[in-house]
């Protein structure tokens, strides 16, 4: 490097050998993400700490009315959406409940994507599935997921509690008027949100068990 | 409802577990980044794999494949889910290329994808919580020991641990000096002549003592004399072509350790 200003960044440089310095650097750098991470979980569930119980206690209504749980999201989101649905459905503990996601069948979503556009594939499945008496739960880092949005849109005419976990500002999920619970993650790192995005999910899944119970 | 109804495994318990950990975690956290941006520079493709929650499988390929910050390059990750992994990453990984498994540490399945990395000629991470694989189990394992697995895996804390492995192989990347990396180590010994030796899968039996072997991703022939019979899929550790010992397997879930005597 022969930038005026390669003496700010010794180490980018194609003659650096020696990797000490960089693993230093490193796990310092991940220590600190972590604490992070830790730092945002504790504050989020602090916050939504009365908003998390009464979503709960309308989800465990829910459940035992006999309604089930619809999850949501794109990319990473739709793997938080498939995990919490998994944790609802095949709990390490509790009482197994009847939960669903929508991002799950590749041919599902592929048949929707290609014949009738990306931003249905989640709403025609709830216009398939739902009925009044369900529970839409979904995820989106940024909250403009225009599939997402659409869901809850559908969900919201259709009768269905509408739970939705979004990051930084909170988009359009928050914006509109088709979730009725929006969670924002107030962080704009998509990473920090899907972190503090599957505790929410963990905690409002531990919230439902323990609601379950005291009605038994 | 009473505050007890709180999770035990909430940020308050990732707190104190991060207070606990060792700079073990951090370290090898680095380590592994380290020598996955070299892999990945030498053309190699990560195959992500967890039969226990293969969600985590498939967050783990889209966060490599896609990434969420604009201008970070795409590197060639793949999710595999299959009744058979053995076989299937058999056939898909290349010498150089990365297994990585998130599980915990007796789930036997990614026990035996470990134990047949150097055969292979991958390397492989092992990214979990709770009671730790054995020292050696894989090349890399990234580990919060103080949390409960079940719960790590659903409350954010595993999903942590793969997202910072992403986030230091991209800084790796802005350091193209130290890329140039060497090959997938191998440490195990002769115990008789403390020489090295190498890690084997057997492919094949041939006749007159003689197998066909992987080791290091390529195919040979060496002799299994000492050690017959051995049959296809057989780990065995190799000197100077010549098959020493073989490799216990991890004894597989509700297996008996040792046949009762007659």
């Amino acid at each position: 490097m022969n930038e005026p200003t390669a003496f700010l960044y010794p180490f980018i440089d194609a003659d650096e050998h020696d990797a000490g310095r960089l693993l230093v650097d490193l796990a310092n750098s991940a220590r600190t993400k972590a604490a992070e991470s830790a730092a945002l979980r504790t504050a989020t569930l602090a916050r939504c700490d009365d908003m998390l119980r009464s979503v709960a206690d309308a989800m465990a209504h829910r459940f035992r009315g006999g309604g089930r749980l619809f999850t949501f999201g794109n990319g990473g989101s739709a793997t938080d959406a498939d995990g919490s649905a998994e944790l609802f459905r095949d709990p390490p503990s509790g009482r197994p409940l009847p939960a669903l996601s929508l991002a799950e069948d590749p041919a599902v979503l592929t048949a929707l994507a290609n014949d009738v556009g990306f931003e249905l594939v989640f709403s025609r499945q709830i216009i398939a599935h739902a009925r009044a008496g369900d529970i839409a739960l979904g995820f989106s880092t940024s909250g403009d997921s225009v599939d997402v949005v659409r869901a809850f849109e559908e969900s919201a005419r259709r009768e269905l509690l509408t739970i939705g976990l979004c990051g930084n500002q909170g988009g359009a999920m928050a914006a509109g008027g088709d979730v009725e619970h929006c969670i924002v993650v107030e962080s704009a790192s998509v990473h920090r949100v899907q972190e503090t995005q599957d505790a929410i999910a963990f905690t409002l899944w531990t919230l439902v068990q323990s609601a379950l119970k005291e009605h038994e | 409802m009473t505050a007890s109804t709180r999770p035990d495994t909430s940020a308050d318990t990732l707190a104190g577990a991060l207070v606990d950990s060792s700079a073990d975690l951090w370290a090898e956290l680095a380590f592994a980044s380290l020598s996955i941006a070299r892999r990945f520079a030498a053309a190699a493709t990560m195959w992500s794999v967890s039969p226990q929650w293969p969600s985590h499988g498939r967050h783990v390929a889209v966060e490599f494949v896609h990434p969420v910050i604009v201008g970070k390059r795409a590197l060639p990750a793949v999710s595999v889910e299959s009744t058979d992994l053995v076989g299937s990453l058999r056939l898909l990984a290349r010498p150089g290329d990365v297994v990585l498994a998130i599980g915990t540490a007796d789930d036997s399945r990614v026990a035996r994808l470990m134990e047949r990395a150097d055969a292979w000629g991958v390397t492989g991470v092992w990214i979990g919580a709770g009671p730790r694989p054995p020292i050696g189990a894989a090349d890399h394992i990234i580990w919060f020991d103080e949390l409960d697995a079940l719960l790590s895996a659903r409350a954010g804390e595993l999903v942590l641990l793969y997202h910072l492995l992403w986030e230091l192989t991209h800084v790796v990347f802005e350091h193209p000096g130290l890329l140039a990396g060497d090959a997938p180590a191998t440490d195990d010994v002769c115990v008789t002549c403390s020489d090295e030796g190498r890690v084997a899968e057997v492919a094949d039996v041939l006749d007159a003592g003689r197998a066909e072997v992987l080791a290091a991703g390529h195919l040979e022939t060496i002799d299994v004399s000492l050690i017959e019979p051995v049959t296809a899929g057989d780990l065995v550790l190799v000197h100077a072509g010549v098959a020493i010992t073989s490799c216990a397997e991890a004894p597989r879930a509700g297996a008996p350790e040792r046949k009762p005597d007659e």
